[in-house]
């Protein structure tokens, strides 16, 4: 299916050249007193959200790099970071 | 010829309260909804669904059933899904179309025949009939298979499963929708859920598009959409990606493959419909969306993958291409538990690409559990507290090299 995305280094490409790495779940819980069902949650638990999400991909096909994107996934389509401050896009 | 047209299931209007409210009318939800009626009297219930029954994977998917899987846990549920197909057709009184022809999956290396190995050996100890086949026994199955050295897999065997087979997947919705509905069932299509409250850790009421229902029992049964429905209306995540997947069918041919086949290594599936198409579907679009586009680069990839095992298909045309969801989760088995952690919510997803072949069978004991409050034996092992404590169930070999991120 039809979908771009921007890499930092190589720019825009086919999304098949890319490996999807999950979406956006913050800092890595620290290691100390970790209890099973908070490492499950930031491994397995997925929003799964039906709106725009941050998520990781990786440039396997490419130059290998790991960047985070916005992609709206009832559109299939990479977008501009929504928390962004329109005027800084404009600048 | 003709009798007089007649709706197979009532439109009554929406009631102000449920006993239970089944969201997605798809097989899932179609099939608890008939078996809360049918085996436990509970008919004061309604199927909510957005769209029409069927607009989901019910009608996506390439209507293969089997029950040759790996795990213990697994392979009881399905062989019973599987001996369901004639009681239900009966039962129904609707033709399903079950055409038992049997299951080839093909291996292409060593290792992917000791795989089979063990999913045979697994099989046949659950009563399961299922036997390793070498390529000369496939090619007597098959005829139009290539068991030569020529192409880049060539084929080292296989895993014959007879009593596997397709079934129409539409007949079994209508069928399903219009023996709820006999019962008592309310089916509402064009409704939307668009929340679900909760007090004191207990479901009390459905917002819908037409109005509110207090109900003290909601199942989530909405297939693909199930992981969003989740966290947006009651901030569950659960261990699912929703991945496309695609299938097509190509134009009609004379008799040709007479039993579902597949090859892991090819990431194809295929079978021809009773109306002479071969039915195809591949693996999934490898990242997260709700749209369900096709592309030319699977279409390319099932053309490349069903000529090298069958060079008679060069030239054939494909007609027609679609996507369905498939709600994946890590270990490619489903998710199916209830009153945790809210009392009177039950969930039945996660099934990813084996939603169509579970459907019938999981229906019976999420009635069982949703009319009694008390898990069934048999879906014990499919909570979702698994994750948690590392009890993944290891389908994920089954077919191999399948996994969500391949």
């Amino acid at each position: 299916m039809s979908l771009t995305i921007t890499c930092p280094i190589c720019g825009k490409r086919n999304a098949y050249e890319f490996r999807y790495g999950g979406e956006d779940k913050g800092k890595r819980p620290e290691e100390v007193k970790l209890i099973p069902r908070a490492w499950c949650n930031f491994v397995h638990m997925n929003k799964s959200v039906a709106a725009i999400q941050k998520e990781w991909w990786c440039h396997q096909d490419g130059c290998s790099a790991w960047f985070a994107i916005y992609r709206d996934t009832t559109r299939n389509l990479e977008v501009s970071d929504p928390n962004e401050d329109e005027s800084k896009v404009k600048a | 010829m003709f009798g007089k047209f007649q709706r197979l299931w009532a439109k009554p209007p929406l009631k102000k309260s449920y006993d239970a409210v089944i969201i997605g009318g798809g097989l899932h939800g179609l099939a608890t909804a008939f078996f809360l009626a049918r085996n436990y009297g509970m008919t004061n219930v309604a199927v909510i669904e957005k769209r029409y029954i069927g607009f989901g994977g019910a009608g996506r998917n390439t209507a293969i059933v089997r029950a040759n899987q790996r795990t213990q846990e697994n392979l009881p549920l399905y062989k019973e899904g599987l001996d369901l197909w004639p009681i239900l057709t009966k039962a129904l009184d609707f033709n399903l179309m079950f055409y038992n022809c049997g299951n080839l999956n093909l291996a292409h290396s060593e290792a992917a025949l000791k795989a089979l190995r063990l999913q045979v050996t697994s099989a046949q100890i659950h009563g399961i009939s299922s036997q390793l086949v070498d390529p000369k026994e496939c090619k007597a199955l098959i005829p139009a298979l290539d068991i030569s050295d020529r192409p880049t897999y060539p084929i080292f065997g296989g895993m014959y499963h007879p009593p596997g087979g397709i079934v129409r997947h539409d007949a079994v919705v209508w069928g399903l929708a219009k023996g709820a509905a006999k019962l008592g069932v309310h089916i509402h299509q064009q409704t939307e859920v668009t929340g679900i409250e909760v007090e004191n850790q207990k479901i009390v009421s459905v917002d819908t598009s037409n109005g509110k229902i207090s109900t003290p029992r909601v199942l989530n049964a909405a297939g693909g959409y199930s992981a969003a429905i989740s966290y947006h209306m009651l901030g569950i995540r659960l261990p699912i990606s929703v991945l496309t997947i695609q299938a097509m069918v190509t134009q009609p041919l004379k008799p040709l493959i007479n039993h579902v086949v597949s090859s892991g290594a090819y990431h194809v599936y295929a079978n021809q419909t009773l109306k002479g198409e071969i039915a195809t579907g591949s693996h999934m679009d490898p990242w997260p969306n709700y749209t369900t586009q096709t592309s030319a680069y699977y279409i390319k990839h099932q053309a490349e993958a069903l000529t090298k095992l069958m060079p008679c298909l060069k030239g054939v045309k494909f007609m027609r291409s679609w996507a369905g969801l498939a709600d994946m989760t890590p270990d490619m088995a489903p998710i199916m538990d209830g009153n945790e952690p809210i009392e009177g919510y039950y969930m039945d997803c996660g099934w990813g690409y084996f939603g169509f072949k579970s459907s019938a069978v999981t229906g019976k004991y999420m009635a069982q559990f949703m009319s009694t409050g008390e898990c069934p034996d048999i879906l014990k092992p499919f909570t979702l507290r698994r994750f948690e404590q590392h009890r993944f169930m290891g389908e994920t070999p089954a077919v191999v090299e399948y996994s969500p991120n391949n």
